[in-house]
């Protein structure tokens, strides 16, 4: 454990409340997009087809980037706090390249009509477009920023790491592995910080090399790249960073569960191998985007389905079954922070049952790009990663004692909670029905049935989209009342008793 | 070869599966609530959730490997063990589709074909999927509105979609893959005869 003294924290927990608040501010007005899109999609609002792919664009690569950025950030608080000290200063210049990232982002669709999905399917972004070519080009350097920003901060929380727990294989637990005697124990999130960031070095270098590409093609119009070699790259970038923003906040989960149940959660052999074996499923999972290019090579498509398969061993045997071993008769006052871990955890449970689903070759052939994919990732990411979020910001801004109490919060929790699965329960049912996803609206399509279903369950969204963002802005009045006044070094104090 | 029917099913099975063990989840999050307020010493939790762990471990493990198995031998790349009755080429470009019987010799760009063909039934039809400009996804939807096979088109490739229509009538052609603004009305159609 590291001596910091009372101002160091102070600048920590200062820098994680500029994170925050700027989480708090994004967030909502991102789900006010989708909530746009659903309602043009159920012939509520009439928007123009390139206003709906502009803001569907805007929605996919901000909640990526948000949701992402904030699991970092609350890493690096957690880590900067106990663990091992990090650069103040870096953390604010990572924090400012962000800001720069996400508001060219916002400027090249919001007023540059940027519309190729956040996913930017080469070579979309340069044929037949309906946006200006600047727009492109800022888009691509704006996520260019982005990646850089994300570079820095890992290295820098890595590097720290490795210095202080004596070189990298030990940070991945193989000390472990020996029979010599631990020295120094390795806490479970400093494991599982290594294990999310490292494929995650790999596959922003992966988006980087697809954007520089994409940035020869967009300077030099007659390249022409291979399409298959740059989908290849894209998935791995988007799939690894969407997958690793995940094991961030499971990361929080291991270091903070224990603070409220009181029974130590510490790494051992088993564990080790778990996430170790996770490290390899997060690289390879990625082909299962690809599996309806019937040209990709045979072994990537068994690859993408076996890494699949294989990823629920850990997360379910180790992870889920962790929880359980922390909760099962403990004794534990249900604070809002402990609820929201659990829940957090059981959406994480099923939308990645019905991720594995999906990556099952058989079953993605009927249901690849229909509504069941937006239904999956939102299971896990709305119901699984903002609710750690969350915990984590009722636990920066509350006492133990407070978020046991917080009667309001916890009403605007259960709202949320419900709003979100009745939200995407509406997907898995389009999902299930073949209504397909990126459609501005479905009156285009010739089957009745299929149109008029997709457009009854949009309408049907509205309702669980009304009643999250209710529930929302009643646990953001509780947060940011709390937020300015808490004692600055209760957090800590608590962490070490 | 899965007639239309069998697909439909596993859409079904993938919504009961998932349906069950969201339930599951939801169970053991009501049991976990309900059953904290007692308290136990957490060396005796440890020993009897490991005991669990090792049994659930054991049944996951078969489960993954009997379900890789399984649906490993379901693949949708190569359907047919003879040769196809008929060759279809496709032509996905912004925003429409070409379709013309047989293989094409000529550049995607200058191949000429229609929005709409007629095909026979009872019969095995490989669709050699290209693309002129974009990343496209050719899917078939039968008049229910179920979507029943699909491959990506994309340029420089061709993907083959191997699919044996069982049953006559009109097949939509729907584009899966977000190509630009008029993506979502982007369509063709199958008449089988």
């Amino acid at each position: 454990m590291i001596q910091l003294n009372p101002a160091e924290i102070k600048n920590q927990r200062r820098l994680v409340i500029v994170w925050s608040i700027t989480f708090l501010i994004a967030f909502p007005l991102l789900i006010v997009l989708g909530l746009l899109m659903r309602l043009n999609q159920g012939e509520e609002i009439k928007l123009g087809i390139d206003t709906f792919y502009v803001l569907m664009t805007l929605h996919g690569l901000g909640m990526a980037g948000v949701l992402y950025s904030m699991a970092f950030a609350g890493l690096w608080y957690l880590i900067s706090t106990r663990y091992v000290r990090l650069s103040v200063a870096t953390g604010y210049v990572v924090y400012f390249l962000i800001l720069a990232g996400v508001t060219g982002l916002a400027y090249a669709t919001l007023l540059g009509k940027f519309g190729a999905g956040w996913y930017l399917l080469y070579p979309l972004p340069f044929k037949g477009t309906f946006w200006p070519t600047w727009s492109t080009g800022l888009s691509i350097i704006s996520l260019t920023v982005l990646g850089v920003a994300w570079i820095i901060g890992l290295v820098h929380v890595v590097y720290a790491l490795s210095k202080e727990f004596g070189g990298f294989t030990n940070l991945l637990g193989w000390q472990y592995l020996g029979k010599k005697e631990i020295k120094r124990e390795l806490p479970p999130i400093v494991m599982i910080t290594t294990i999310s960031l490292i494929p995650g070095l790999i596959a922003f270098l992966a988006g980087a090399v697809f954007l520089i590409m994409n940035l020869m093609q967009y300077f030099e119009p007659t390249l022409a790249f291979d399409t298959l070699l740059l989908k290849n790259l894209v998935f791995f970038f988007g799939h690894t960073l969407v997958n690793i923003t995940l094991y961030c906040c499971l990361g929080w989960v291991y270091a903070l569960l224990p603070e409220f149940t009181g029974r130590e959660w510490k790494t051992n052999k088993v564990l080790v191998y778990s996430w170790n074996a996770t490290f390899f499923f997060i690289l390879f999972a990625y082909f299962h985007h690809l599996y309806m290019d019937f040209v990709q090579p045979l072994p990537f498509q068994y690859a993408g389905q076996i890494a699949s398969f294989s990823s629920a061993i850990p997360a379910t045997a180790i992870t889920m079954f962790g929880v359980i071993t922390q909760l099962y008769h403990s004794k534990i006052k249900w604070g809002i922070v402990p609820l929201m871990f659990l829940l957090g955890v059981a959406g994480w449970a099923i939308g990645g049952f019905a991720a594995v689903v999906d990556s099952t070759i058989a079953v993605n052939a009927v249901l690849h790009n229909t509504l069941w994919v937006p239904a999956h990732f939102h299971t896990y990411m709305l119901g699984g990663v903002v609710l750690f979020i969350l915990g984590f910001l009722f636990y920066l801004s509350h006492t133990k004692e407070e978020q046991e109490k917080d009667k309001t919060a916890k009403f605007g929790f259960w709202l949320f909670v419900i709003g979100t699965h009745s939200f995407i329960a509406t997907f898995y049912s389009g999902g299930l029905r073949s209504i397909p996803r990126r459609y501005n609206d479905y009156s285009g399509i010739p089957i009745e049935a299929t149109h008029s279903m997709g457009a009854f369950l949009a309408r049907l969204a509205l309702i669980g989209i009304i009643l999250l963002l209710i529930g929302l802005m009643v646990m953001y009045i509780s947060i940011l009342i709390k937020l300015g006044k808490k004692n600055n070094t209760t957090v800590i104090q608590a962490a070490e008793a | 070869m899965l007639p239309f029917n069998t697909l439909l099913t596993i859409q079904r099975t993938a919504a009961i599966t998932s349906f069950l063990a969201g339930a599951l989840v939801v169970a053991v999050v009501i049991f976990l609530i309900t059953t904290s307020s007692t308290s136990e010493d957490k060396t005796s939790v440890k020993h009897k959730v490991y005991k669990l762990r090792g049994r659930y471990f054991f049944v996951l493990t078969l489960c993954v490997i009997a379900g890789l198995f399984i649906s490993l031998r379901l693949l949708p790349y190569t359907k047919f063990q003879e040769k196809p009755d008929e060759i279809v080429t496709i032509v996905a470009m912004q925003w429409a589709w070409k379709m013309a019987p047989g293989i094409s010799d000529k550049s995607p760009a200058d191949f000429e074909g229609s929005n709409e063909i007629t095909l026979p039934a009872g019969r095995h039809i490989q669709f050699n999927v290209t693309s002129s400009d974009v990343n496209h996804d050719f899917a078939i939807y039968n008049s229910k509105g179920v979507l029943i096979a699909q491959t990506q088109a994309m340029p420089q490739y061709h993907n083959k979609l191997e699919h044996y229509f069982s049953e006559k009538g009109d097949y939509h052609i729907l584009c899966l893959e977000y190509c630009g603004m008029p993506h979502a009305f982007m369509v063709g159609i199958i008449h089988i005869n």
